[in-house]
């Protein structure tokens, strides 16, 4: 995927399988980042960092720490990405 | 100071490094590896650039028209299992980053040790920054590796490069990605520590770490600063922390032998998925070593001073509940009595 365009599922599944070191099509939306992937404290700030530098966008920590599953998390990143675009296309108009 | 690459700027004490350098309005760059954290990066002013230790060419890269250079991220054994792999890996990224930085021709190279290379005081006085143990201690990994890489420090000084040296005690605080030193509070506020070993222990908070390096960065080759903080014992730390915030205490204590052979057992069956162990051995030879140290030098001559302990331990507390480790809110025991 290209840096800035737009998250779809299977690109946010396979970074936390990068990050977790597991296959992806071993990850279900359902799957509970911490209690049931084991993402520690340091693995959520890599999927985080990576997710924020790959599609340029910026996340805040608090918010973030509030997702609990894969799904939480690919409709979080999918909103930030959406809010940031318009905004950055709203303020260039 | 006009700008500074700081090497380890994505860790505990490099990104709180980081804020004290962009306070003083120093430029600031940082190098990153594929898989740093670099979420906390992003909102700070800092130029980023790729580099790590065992790329010395583009360390040389990176430390191009930098002042000083902070090695602030240097090898830190995950797990203590291997003395010789250990002091290999240290002093390898060391090497590579001193001599980079005398092929760059930096005028100020800043190193972080840490106290645990200190040997024992002559009578009459507590340790400080001269107590250098003559030899390496082969019983400990985590000092080991530490007193090789330190030993190479002073080899690259020898060899004409500017080195400062900062000796930090346990840092607390925000910003600890890997969840280090900061790991026993969550460890007793969840009450989930299952044991633990007494012995004198020496806390900081990471913003005085990081205050340290800034006004060490001035100070003459050769340098070096004690920055323990405060001294206690582990019992009456824990009980702080549980008295401050909630949870336990374990009620098992174990004898520093004992808890050796532990720590390296858990650490033993946790390396193969590369887990977490509760109580790290390094942090049973902290203890083991452990004695009090005076921060004489670093408060006379960089004029440092220390916050207190409890203010120190609220700012660790409060990362961790970002972190969503511990609750947001801190239950005192004493409100239950």
């Amino acid at each position: 995927m290209s840096t800035h365009e737009a998250p779809t599922r299977e690109h946010v599944v396979a970074m936390v399988a990068k990050i977790l070191k597991v296959e992806a099509a071993k990850i279900n939306g359902t799957d509970r980042l911490r209690e049931d992937l084991g993402m520690d404290s340091l693995a959520s700030l890599e999927l985080l960092s990576c997710i924020s530098d790959e599609l340029d966008v910026d996340i805040e920590l608090d918010e973030a720490m509030e997702l609990v599953t894969v799904d939480d998390a690919c409709a979080f990143v999918n909103r930030v990405y959406r809010e940031q675009r318009q905004g950055a296309s709203g303020s260039s108009s | 100071m006009k700008r500074a690459l700081v090497i380890g700027g994505t860790g505990f004490i490099g990104v709180n490094l980081v804020d004290a350098l962009l306070a003083e309005g120093v430029a600031v760059r940082v190098t990153t590896r594929p898989s740093s954290a670099t979420l906390l990066l992003r909102k700070r002013n800092v130029e980023r650039v790729p580099g790590s230790l065992e790329e010395p060419e583009a360390l040389e890269t990176a430390m191009r028209g930098c002042d000083t250079v902070f090695l602030a991220g240097a090898y830190y054994p995950r797990y203590s299992l291997d003395l010789t792999a250990a002091c290999e890996e240290g002093v390898r990224g060391v090497r590579n980053a001193c001599e980079a930085a005398l092929r760059a021709d930096v005028p100020r190279f800043v190193y972080t040790s840490t106290i645990a290379t200190l040997g024992p005081p002559p009578p009459g006085r507590i340790a400080d920054e001269r107590d250098v143990l003559p030899s390496m201690p082969e019983d400990s990994v985590y000092r080991g590796a530490k007193w090789a890489m330190e030993h190479e420090i002073e080899a690259a000084r020898a060899k004409g490069l500017s080195i400062v040296t900062t000796l930090p005690g346990g840092c607390v605080g925000p910003n600890d990605v890997r969840i280090g030193t900061n790991a026993f509070l969550v460890g007793v506020i969840r009450g989930a520590l299952p044991w633990f070993v007494d012995g004198t222990v020496n806390m900081v908070d990471v913003g005085d770490v990081a205050r340290a390096h800034v006004l060490a960065a001035e100070m003459p080759s050769g340098s070096r600063y004690a920055i323990g903080g405060h001294d206690l014992r582990i019992r009456e730390l824990l009980e702080r922390v549980a008295q401050r915030f909630g949870g336990r205490v374990p009620e098992l204590e174990l004898g520093l032998e004992e808890a050796r052979e532990r720590a390296s057992a858990d650490e033993r069956a946790a390396a193969p998925k590369r887990e977490r162990v509760p109580i790290p051995r390094e942090m049973v030879d902290l203890i083991g070593c452990g004695q009090p140290v005076s921060n004489q030098r670093a408060e006379q001559e960089l004029g440092l001073k220390f916050t207190p302990l409890d203010e120190a331990l609220d700012r660790a507390r409060a990362w961790l509940a970002r972190l969503k480790l511990v609750p947001n809110e801190p239950r005192r025991n004493d409100e239950h009595a």
